[in-house]
């Protein structure tokens, strides 16, 4: 993102989480991790922040004041969402109390007509200090991303071929007559 | 005379700071970072479902492609390691992986898609092709029967036969 070359000066935001996250994100900001040699700075109010830290899953106490310092993050702004909780809901995201991390935020924030801002991702529970540093940096395009999605999908014709194996051994211990509408000849197999 | 004793300590302990993002951090040894599923272990028994304490780990049966889905989102999960400890095949395991940060939501997941293994009798799926052939490897041969048929058709033909041992 071209927009945050510079320094990135951060809003640590709140929004009714165990205070995991919070005491990582002093961590990272505190001399051993130190993320201010990298620029980042906690400033005291939204109205002088480039970024949000988020964390916590949102509770419908906290909604008000959470929309609020939303809107109050002059443009353009980006949202970091760290831990669990602001991830995905973390333990608490079928509870009847929260929205269910930044999700749930961003669906009302889309009722109200607010065009949700730019997130980034950092899970963990609580992540670690670096782990928050390595997303601020992402979030300045300074490191690459080496969370990817991985899907895998079991192959057809394997699968099928060991299924028809074990519905012959069906036939080899069983005397049980099947009736005709119950049998599968759905691979062309009339094993039946 | 204080000042001097701890000016002296801080010269000899040096810098503390970490220079992670230009050297790579040296994790503990038992750290728990990401969970990775090893997609050929997997057998899609659904026990890393059951005890996940946040559901990060879901799992979902599409009859019509005839598919179980293992989802694994990351971003829900709190690194507790019963996945670990529950999985009957060793294929789920904590990695040591901590920089997880993800431009988008859907980078957090990892899917693991598993044929379902239909039953000879009723041809409902009923779990992986995958787990009904370690079963009917591990069981001896005269209880591999049992194994092959959903737990409906098994109650139906336990019937069947003990209606013929009255007689």
């Amino acid at each position: 993102m071209k927009l945050y070359r510079r320094s990135l000066w951060v809003f640590h935001l709140n929004s009714g989480s165990c205070n995991g996250c919070d005491i990582e994100i002093l961590n990272a900001l505190a001399p051993r991790q130190d993320a201010e040699r990298l620029g980042v700075k906690l400033v005291g109010s939204p109205r002088h922040a480039d970024a949000i830290l988020f964390t916590g899953p949102v509770t419908r106490e906290a909604l008000p004041s959470v929309v609020r310092a939303i809107q109050a993050v002059p443009e353009p702004k980006i949202v970091l969402a760290v831990g669990a909780c602001a991830c995905g809901g973390g333990i608490w995201h079928d509870s009847y109390c929260v929205l269910g991390g930044i999700q749930g935020l961003y669906r009302v924030l889309k009722s109200m007509g607010i065009t949700p801002p730019k997130t980034f991702f950092v899970p963990g529970c609580p992540p670690k200090p670096e782990a928050i540093i390595q997303g601020i940096l992402l979030a300045r395009g300074l490191v690459r991303q080496k969370q990817v999605r991985s899907e895998y999908y079991e192959e057809q014709a394997l699968a099928e071929k060991a299924e028809v194996d074990l519905h012959r051994l069906f036939h080899k211990y069983f005397w049980v007559r099947v009736p005709p509408e119950a049998a599968r000849v759905k691979y062309g197999v009339a094993y039946y | 005379m204080n000042r001097i004793k701890v000016l002296l300590e801080n010269l000899r302990k040096g810098v503390v700071t970490e220079q992670y993002p230009f050297r790579p951090l040296r994790v503990p040894e038992r750290l728990r970072g990401k969970p990775v599923i090893d997609p050929d272990k997997c057998a899609g028994c659904g026990a890393c479902v059951n005890v996940c304490p946040p559901n990060a780990l879901t799992m979902r049966d599409d009859k019509h492609s005839s598919m179980r889905f293992i989802v694994l989102f990351i971003g829900r999960c709190i690194y507790c390691g019963k996945c670990e400890e529950t999985c009957p095949f060793g294929a789920i395991r904590l990695t040591k992986e901590f920089e997880l940060a993800a431009e988008s939501r859907e980078d957090l997941y990892q899917v693991v898609g598993l044929r379902l293994y239909h039953c000879p009798m009723c041809g409902e799926p009923f779990t992986t092709v995958r787990l009904i052939k370690r079963i009917v490897e591990a069981l001896p041969e005269e209880q591999r029967a049992a194994a092959i048929i959903c737990p409906r058709c098994r109650e139906s033909v336990t019937a069947h036969y003990r209606s013929y041992a009255r007689r």
